[in-house]
């Protein structure tokens, strides 16, 4: 399996510290549950900032809540966007499935319109970042192979080699996932031409709830240059969001008590 | 000094031997240095305004110059549309991706195009138009379905009947396009189906081509033209030994000018690649002169050292004024605000004025040393008037007649002139790059047949601003009016410095206070957050605001652009934002044709953006507006690169913009290739007019001053005025275009076709002065220096007809104007002026006999 950092959550089993895993398939189902599946649920805040080769800017903000239905399987996502002013009130409901495609929706309040977003594949650009939309979701581990290369002191370093190379635009990537926390702290991609030509990394790690949590990451285009910096925070796990929270009717009728900012203490 | 130097020349020729050789070696060695530019761009100064503009753009936009590669199939009554042709097409963009040079992430081909569209359910779906090449008719009939359903892609990189596709290739730098060019070529060889076949065309390739075959022709024809000269004067001189000496002189001159050139820095430019063209034939003329007359006036036992010093000293006067004078029309570019014809007309002028000296310096150095032998050769032909040659017969019979029909003669030359300011009038202005290559070029064939297909492959862009300098300051009042109020004073400095720092990007600008004024919400309670709240209300209605471009009112009137520029007739497609805002809208409702529209509102428009870029290649849309909504491009593809196009395209919008005024704060510039090609074709002819009219008053000043009398002055004008009013309205008469290789050579034709008026009048004047009698001179004039003068012309005429091979058409320009200045002016100068001097004898040989 495999792990695409950033995360909108993560967590890591006490169970496995100390030990020295071997397995590359092992190390990704362990780096996968810390990426994506801390707690039972999660709300956080984020903010992007794109920044393009030229250094000019632009900033998303959202809020994700996310629900898991069952660790490591499927779960349930609601992004809603609060800036800039323009897009507000843009919704996506994503219902995450293991070993089919996802079921998303849109919401655009501008067009007043409900829109079901095609499975297709994953790897867009997340409303223009340098994230796709599969670094948000999660990228299935059982989509590629994993070898464990190295075992350095702080990291498993794994090569990825996609089984479907026709789906994505890389030729094989590789994680650096911290041994404590197995958080990715680096991934960087392998284009066709061979060429190192993108790179994810966590800038950083705090703990939350107990749970590790990468709360500031990098993506960066190594070709033109240009790059998103994606911060999380007014992260909590484990509220307890019903169920009726991620459906469509969330999408028109945003669930405010959810999205709204917890109070500072 | 004369004197002093014709007798150095004469009595120390191992000096003058040293110099030359010194001279080739110094200055020759600095040609090692080259660096050769081929961009008409640097026909521009950096500073020009349009030019800084247009890097402006490039940079704003991330447009980079682009290859265009075409793929037509002409037997498939699909087209490219066949499992065969769209592998090619992939294969070939799989390949030119990996190239070095290339900007991966900004070509365009179907093979990497992004396809918005519905899928069964309804549910809009973001994918690789053809990701993998198409194996199955069904495939490659669902590409065709969806092309056609996008129109930024049709008829750019499908042409709309489908039988030709293109990939655009952007390079990193334009100096990279014609190796590419040839490496792409050699990858497309071996691709394709039955009825493929490949074209490589656009505007840098063309550029860079030119580039390339003008150096290969700086090492043809400049040889070329030497040999053939060589051969010529062979046939004149009968003597190897003699005649080597003004092919010396022509090479020292042109080494020792290009290396001081090189070594002062200079690049070598299109233009100044020609310097050795025109250097050639003036460095050699003077030769002629001297040549001619010595081995008329020399016979054996006649002490050649006596006969070289008589024939220099008595041509030293004329020899010197034609090289001034030829200078003159040189140095009279610089007038011209074109930084690279500057460089080029002053060092042609130095050129020339080099070879006077050498000239001066070697030829009688070198006569004196050559052997007895040789010199008796020559002498064996028979003295000054007796000689009996089919010219000599021919030039007196001629001279005769010119100076007994003066009438006749004054009154066609009126009717020549006459022709020649009509035929100037109707001169066409007009350039395009891709046209100085011959009509049989591979890149004139591809780009004739591409733009046959295509809706052009050459581009400009419209550019809009949108500014509001006022909106910045108001906000900040009203902000720091927040700021002060008590609630907020505590805490507010980050805040402070936020709403103070420079806003060169408003987006950013504007982002930063909402992303700290709501970090600063988290903690607020009661009144403070009410006053940030406040404040994020406000700094998001100017953000808003200043996003200028997702305007519903503001993409209609980028789509009356768009009309207005496809209604000049000229332009083959616009793409701009309002046909991205399209497409995603009518996607985002059921894909049918009455959604292609832009939405009522602004949310509305910033939702299709925000969707656009949550496709594969969200980079696209920055190449037509800038993140911050204030600037936009419209990209106008156009299927002709002659500035006359170009212009009329301008010109349209213009008067569109007359009526429909541009909304306050928006303003609107041009850019792209295909525009700065008009830009520095205007700067260049109306500076070439200047030049010429400087040069005109210059060496008529200066003819005057030389034969101390205006009306001999004039009288020298005649044969320069009847060659540039003939060159010049033979090119109205014919049709041809008045390109850069023709302006340059006005200078040329004014330098050269003054020369043979100087020798005859002043050697006129001499014979008069000796003789006394004007039927003597006018017998005389007709020997010796009439010879002089036509050998030259001759010579030079044909000397230049290997330039007619060249397969670079400003070569063939110049060969042609070389030979038609020789023979128009040799003409002017042997029938005019006899003509005019016979009708004014008695003003202009009254006084002058005998004073001087």
């Amino acid at each position: 399996m495999k792990p695409l950092l950033i995360a909108l959550g993560f967590a890591v089993s006490g169970l496995v510290y100390g030990q020295v895993l071997t397995d590359g398939d092992e190390i990704v189902a362990q780096a996968n549950l810390a990426a994506y599946y801390a707690g039972k649920d999660s709300r956080s805040e984020a903010r992007m900032i794109i920044i393009d080769a030229r250094g000019r800017e632009q900033r998303r903000q959202f809020t994700v809540l996310r629900r898991n239905l069952e660790a490591g399987g499927d779960q349930q996502f609601l992004v809603s966007f609060s800036r800039p002013s323009d897009v507000r009130g843009t919704v996506y409901l994503v219902n995450k499935h293991v070993g089919r495609d996802d079921d998303r929706w849109l919401y655009l309040p501008g067009l007043d319109l409900v829109k079901r977003i095609s499975a297709g594949d994953e790897r867009t650009s997340f409303v223009g970042a340098h994230y796709f939309y599969e670094d948000v979701s999660g990228r299935g581990p059982a989509e590629d192979t994993h070898e464990l290369i190295a075992t350095t002191d702080q990291h498993y370093v794994l090569k990825h080699v996609p089984k479907n190379p026709a789906q994505v635009e890389f030729v094989s990537y590789v994680t650096w996932i911290d041994r404590q926390t197995f958080l990715a702290n680096r991934i960087e991609y392998t284009n066709t031409s061979g060429k190192l030509y993108r790179r994810v990394e966590a800038l950083e790690t705090r703990e939350i709830d107990g749970y590790p949590t990468v709360v500031s990451s990098r993506t960066s285009d190594l070709t033109n240059g240009g790059y998103t910096d994606m911060r999380f925070r007014y992260i909590a796990y484990d509220l307890g969001m019903p169920a009726a929270v991620f459906t469509q009717r969330s999408l028109r009728n945003p669930p405010r008590q959810w999205l709204k900012r917890p109070d500072a203490e | 000094m004369k004197q002093q130097t014709i007798q150095l020349a004469i009595r120390r020729p191992r000096i003058i031997y040293a110099l030359m050789i010194l001279l080739t070696v110094l200055l020759g060695g600095q040609i090692a240095r080259i660096s050769i530019d081929t961009d008409p761009e640097n026909m521009l100064s950096a500073h020009q305004p349009e030019r800084v503009f247009h890097n402006l753009v490039e940079e704003r936009f991330g447009l980079h110059d682009a290859i265009v590669v075409g793929l037509v199939n002409k037997t498939d009554p699909a087209g490219i549309y066949n499992v065969a042709s769209l592998s090619a097409l992939h294969q070939l963009s799989g390949k030119i991706l990996t190239l070095e040079g290339v900007v991966e992430s900004d070509v365009m081909s179907l093979a990497v195009a992004d396809n918005i569209t519905q899928a069964q359910n309804g549910a809009l779906r973001f994918e690789w138009m053809m990701k993998e090449a198409p194996v199955t008719a069904g495939q490659v009939q669902r590409v065709a379905q969806m092309v056609a359903r996008l129109p930024l892609l049709t008829n750019t990189l499908v042409s709309a009947d489908g039988k030709a596709a293109a990939i655009y290739v952007p390079i990193t730098s334009k100096d990279l396009s014609y190796p590419l060019s040839i490496e792409i070529n050699t990858l497309a060889e071996s691709l394709g189906a039955d009825g493929d076949a490949w074209y490589i065309t656009g505007l840098p390739v063309a550029e860079d081509t030119f580039g390339v075959e003008m150096f290969i022709q700086m090492g043809i024809s400049a040889p070329l033209a030497g040999l053939m000269i060589f051969l010529l004067l062979w046939f004149f001189f009968r003597s190897v030994r003699l005649i080597i000496a003004p092919m010396v002189v022509a090479m020292v001159t042109i080494f020792a000018t290009m290396g001081v050139m090189i070594g002062l820095g200079f690049t070598v430019h299109i233009m100044s690649s020609m310097i050795p063209i025109f250097l050639m034939p003036i460095a050699i003329v003077d030769s002629v002169h001297i040549m001619s007359e010595f081995t008329d006036d020399y016979a054996p036992g006649k002490d050649p050292k006596a006969v070289i010093s008589g024939v220099v000293e008595q041509l030293f006067t004329p020899m010197l004024f034609t090289s001034l004078t030829s200078a003159t029309g040189f140095a009279s570019l610089l007038l011209t605000p074109i930084p690279p014809v500057q460089v080029f007309g002053a060092v042609v002028a130095c050129g020339i004025l080099l070879a006077f000296v050498l000239t001066i310096l070697f030829i009688p150095a070198y006569v004196v040393r050559m052997p007895v032998a040789s010199l008796e050769k020559l002498g064996k032909q028979p003295v000054t008037d007796e000689i009996d040659t089919p010219l000599a017969k021919f030039l007196r019979r001629g001279g005769s007649f010119a100076f007994a029909n003066g009438k006749l003669i004054a009154v066609l030359t009126l009717l020549v002139f006459a022709a020649g300011v009509a035929g100037v009038m109707q001169i066409q202005i007009n350039d395009n790059p891709v046209r100085w290559f011959k009509q049989d070029h591979r890149i004139r064939l591809a780009d004739r047949v591409l733009n046959e297909h295509f809706a052009g492959t050459y581009d400009a862009f419209f550019v809009l601003e949108y500014e509001n300098s006022a909106a910045i300051s108001k906000f900040r009042q009203q902000a720091e009016a927040l700021l002060t109020r008590e609630e907020l004073t505590a805490g507010s400095a980050g805040l402070q410095a936020l709403i103070n720092a420079a806003a060169v990007d408003p987006g950013g600008y504007y982002g930063r206070i909402i992303a700290a004024a709501d970090d600063a919400l988290f903690a607020a309670r009661d009144d403070t957050a009410l006053a940030l709240e406040a404040l994020l209300e406000i700094t998001e209605s100017y953000q808003l605001a200043a996003k200028y471009f997702q305007r519903p009112d503001s993409l209609a009137m980028i789509e009356g652009l768009q009309q207005a520029l496809m209604d000049s007739g000229r332009v083959g497609k616009t793409n701009a934002l309002p046909d991205v805002v399209k497409v995603v809208n009518r996607e985002l409702h059921t894909g049918d044709e009455e959604h292609y529209r832009v939405p009522h509102t602004v949310p509305a428009v910033a939702e299709t953006l925000l969707q656009f870029q949550s496709s594969h290649r969200p980079q696209d849309l920055w190449h037509m507006v800038t993140p911050d909504l204030q600037s936009t491009a419209i990209w106008v593809q156009l299927t002709s690169g002659d500035n006359q196009d170009m212009s009329r395209v301008m010109d349209s919008l213009d008067k569109y913009l007359i009526e429909n005024p541009l909304p306050a704060g928006v303003t609107a510039r041009w850019a792209g290739k295909t525009f700065i090609n008009v830009v520095w074709q205007r700067t260049m002819v109306a500076g070439m007019l200047k030049s010429l009219l400087g040069a005109f008053i210059v060496v008529l000043l200066m003819m005057a001053l030389l034969f101390r009398s205006v009306l001999f002055g004039l009288l020298a004008m005649l044969p320069l005025s009847a060659t540039i009013l003939t060159v010049y309205g033979l090119i109205g008469w014919t049709g041809k275009y008045y390109d850069m290789p023709v302006a340059v050579l006005s200078s040329l034709t004014l330098g050269l076709s003054v020369d043979f008026a100087i020798h005859f009048i002043q050697r006129m004047r001499s014979l008069y002065e000796q003789t006394g009698s004007f039927a003597e001179t006018a017998r005389l004039i007709f020997e010796a220096p009439s010879r002089a003068i036509t050998r030259n012309a001759i010579v030079i005429a044909l000397g230049f007809t290997p330039l007619l091979l060249a397969p670079l058409l400003p070569y063939v320009t110049v060969g042609v104007f070389m030979a038609s200045i020789m023979v128009i002016s040799g003409v002017a100068t042997l029938v005019l002026l006899p003509a005019m001097l016979s009708l004014s004898r008695a003003v202009l040989f009254r006084s002058s006999g005998k004073v001087r």
